[in-house]
């Protein structure tokens, strides 16, 4: 009879305690961590806020066109704050993961070790993005001082065409990167790409065979006496 | 030691020639049409007035394709000894043509300043090679001051129409004489003279291979010789008239290489012009004597239409570089019927302030920003050619006398917010 009573009951409440002691002690130990990455992480983002507001990251951000791509998706934020925010995120991330790895289960252990695997694809497609967003700018920019110093009409919107197509090259490359509907991407993109060449060049050629005789003769051709209205020297 | 820009044959060459107390030094880049005048008449205004001195005519070729150095040869001279050396055009020089001079034009210079220095010379004139005015006396009034009156640099003072010149006129010697206190009224001519001494300082400088030597050696020239206080005056030249330049050439480029230049300076010297107010006038030497002057036809629409068109669609390139209310003042110019088209001197002077500090600053990259002033200054350009229309020379010189006077007035401002910019 006591040996029933210490098998069949009082065994599997000693284990089920030892159980809940271990999982309560992970719990605490996954609370712990996460309390301290949030106030650490904290702690991180007003250092990295105040330091780099000394050093005038600020005044780089907008220099480099960070500052006005980042206003532009609506967010208000400086970029010495939004810097302090990555940070905080990282940190409280990783507090996140380590609470998860205390609770020693098979399902965390799986999550983190996944994690870790796609972060070097994701932080890839992060920088592919800024990159292209700030080149996008910058030959944006330059297609439009271009445009408006030859006097085209259009300038704006051959601006704006540039700046669209090499952000587009950069999301398409990002996506590739995190490998979100890799064919479906690169596929649609060409076609795109290619259909918007073609359509134009026979719009171009259909629609604008003046336009096109009058480039090629100004390009090709030295350009006739009358054409020379000003004859100013500026220097 | 300083890097040895000439090569031994040349060095040699040089050797053999022994001293000399004038250099004549000519730059050229495809010149054959015009070179062998501009070396005749050198020749012929070293016999008439120096003849007891004896001279080098150096012509630094950057390896013309148009038989520039037959042209030269051609033009042999008597009693002069004439070397010609081709200085090493770098690949740069090839993919980017200057818009003002010739291409590698300061190593042209670097080459003919260390003949002038091997050979002890007292006194170097450059003369641009496209030059079709040039006459023997210009030798005279650009070697005399050095020689005889003890001046490091000669700047010439040119006869102009009253279109021409037009960056000079509204940016580079109104900004020069603001910050440097001399009126130097041709300061980017083309055509110098300069002492030994300052030929020796300049060879001294470590900017022969940067953009400054490259594009506004000119500028570099004259801006050394006010900021470092060289004996300066200017001389009468009567009518500048050179071969036309390349009517497809690109006027952002040339804003971008002369203008980018003068800002580039204002860094390397800012602490000699934040030290100066108002400005002097620079001796001038010489006759002024009337000229007749070529005719300049000025497609003021098309201008109009240019500012037009920048002001709305570089309106977000501006904002990051002018001060809203200047940029309205600007903006509302462009509506503005073309009858009574006028941008005022303050608002001109105000913009290219504005752009000089976005310059120091790195507000957007350089090239941009100095592309992006094409628009604003043909619309300056325009308002200036519309009120000058029915003006004379003296009408026309006055009026720039305002425009210098109002860059001097608005320099203070200036100065402020160009240190509290320093970061």
């Amino acid at each position: 009879m006591n040996q029933f009573w210490e098998q069949t009951i009082l065994e599997p409440l000693r284990e089920l305690g030892r159980q809940a002691v271990t999982s309560l002690s992970s719990l605490v130990g996954m609370l712990v961590l996460i309390l301290l990455g949030l106030v650490v992480g904290w702690l991180a983002k007003e250092v990295i806020y105040r330091v780099l507001r000394v050093l005038r990251f600020d005044r780089l951000c907008d220099r480099l066109g960070l500052g006005t791509e980042i206003e532009r998706l609506g967010i208000t934020r400086s970029c010495s704050y939004l810097a302090g925010q990555v940070v905080q995120g990282i940190i409280v991330l990783t507090a996140l993961l380590a609470g998860l790895t205390a609770m020693r289960t098979q399902w965390t252990q799986n999550l983190v070790e996944r994690f870790f695997l796609y972060l070097p694809h994701f932080l890839a497609a992060v920088l592919i993005l800024i990159v292209g967003a700030l080149v996008s700018r910058f030959l944006g920019r330059s297609a439009l001082i271009a445009a408006v110093n030859a006097g085209m009409p259009s300038a704006r919107l051959l601006a704006g065409l540039v700046r669209f197509f090499v952000m587009t090259l950069a999301v398409v490359a990002a996506l590739d990167e995190l490998g979100i509907g890799r064919t479906t991407i690169i596929v649609a993109f060409a076609i795109m790409f290619g259909g918007l060449v073609t359509a134009a060049a026979i719009a171009f050629g259909l629609g604008a065979k003046e336009l096109a005789h009058d480039l090629l003769n100004a390009q090709f051709r030295p350009p006739s006496r009358d054409a020379e209205k000003d004859t100013i020297q500026h220097l | 030691m300083a890097e040895e820009i000439l090569t031994s044959q040349v060095r040699e060459q040089v050797g053999a020639l022994g001293a000399a107390d004038i250099v004549v030094g000519i730059p050229s880049y495809n010149n054959a049409r015009t070179i062998s005048h501009v070396v005749r008449a050198a020749n012929a205004g070293l016999l008439k007035y120096f003849p007891d001195r004896r001279a080098l005519i150096v012509n630094s070729d950057g390896g013309s394709k148009d038989r520039t150095r037959e042209a030269v040869e051609a033009a042999k001279l008597e009693a002069r000894e004439l070397l010609l050396v081709q200085y090493p055009l770098q690949p740069v020089h090839r993919l980017s043509t200057p818009y003002h001079g010739v291409p590698g034009k300061g190593s042209a210079f670097r080459t003919i300043f260390r003949i002038a220095e091997l050979v002890g010379a007292r006194a170097c004139v450059v003369l641009d090679a496209d030059l079709r005015s040039i006459a023997p006396e210009w030798l005279d009034l650009l070697l005399r001051p050095v020689l005889e009156h003890d001046f490091d640099y000669v700047a010439p003072y040119y006869k102009r129409h009253k279109y021409d010149g037009t960056i000079t006129n509204s940016i580079v010697y109104p900004l020069t004489r603001a910050l440097y206190g001399r009126r130097i009224r041709q300061p980017i001519g083309g055509d110098f003279g300069l002492s030994g001494r300052f030929l020796q300082r300049l060879l001294t400088r470590d900017v022969w291979t940067t953009d400054v030597a490259r594009y506004g050696i000119d500028i570099w020239m004259t801006t050394i010789a006010i900021a470092e206080n060289f004996r300066t005056c200017q001389v009468h030249l009567g009518a500048k008239i050179h071969d036309a330049k390349d009517p497809g050439s690109d006027l952002s480029a040339m804003m971008a290489q002369v203008v980018g230049s003068v800002f580039g300076l204002m860094e390397t010297y800012e602490n000699v012009w934040r030290n100066v107010f108002g400005s002097l006038p620079a001796p001038l030497f010489g006759f002024p004597f009337e000229v007749g002057l070529e005719p300049v036809s000025i497609d003021l629409p098309r201008m109009l239409a240019a500012f037009s068109q920048g002001c709305r669609d570089l309106r977000p390139v501006y904002q990051q570089v002018i001060p809203a209310p200047l940029l309205k003042e600007l903006t509302d110019c462009a509506s503005l019927p073309a009858e009574t088209f006028v941008i005022r001197e303050e608002i001109w002077a105000a913009a290219v302030y504005e752009f000089a500090l976005a310059y120091h600053r790195r507000t957007i990259t350089r090239e941009h920003l100095l592309r992006s002033l094409t628009p604003l200054y043909l619309g300056w350009v325009a308002s200036f050619a519309r009120q000058t229309e029915p003006e004379n020379p003296a009408q026309v010189e006055e009026r720039i006398e305002r425009l210098c006077l109002v860059y001097e007035q608005l320099k203070p401002p200036l100065l402020n917010r160009w240190s509290a910019g320093k970061g």
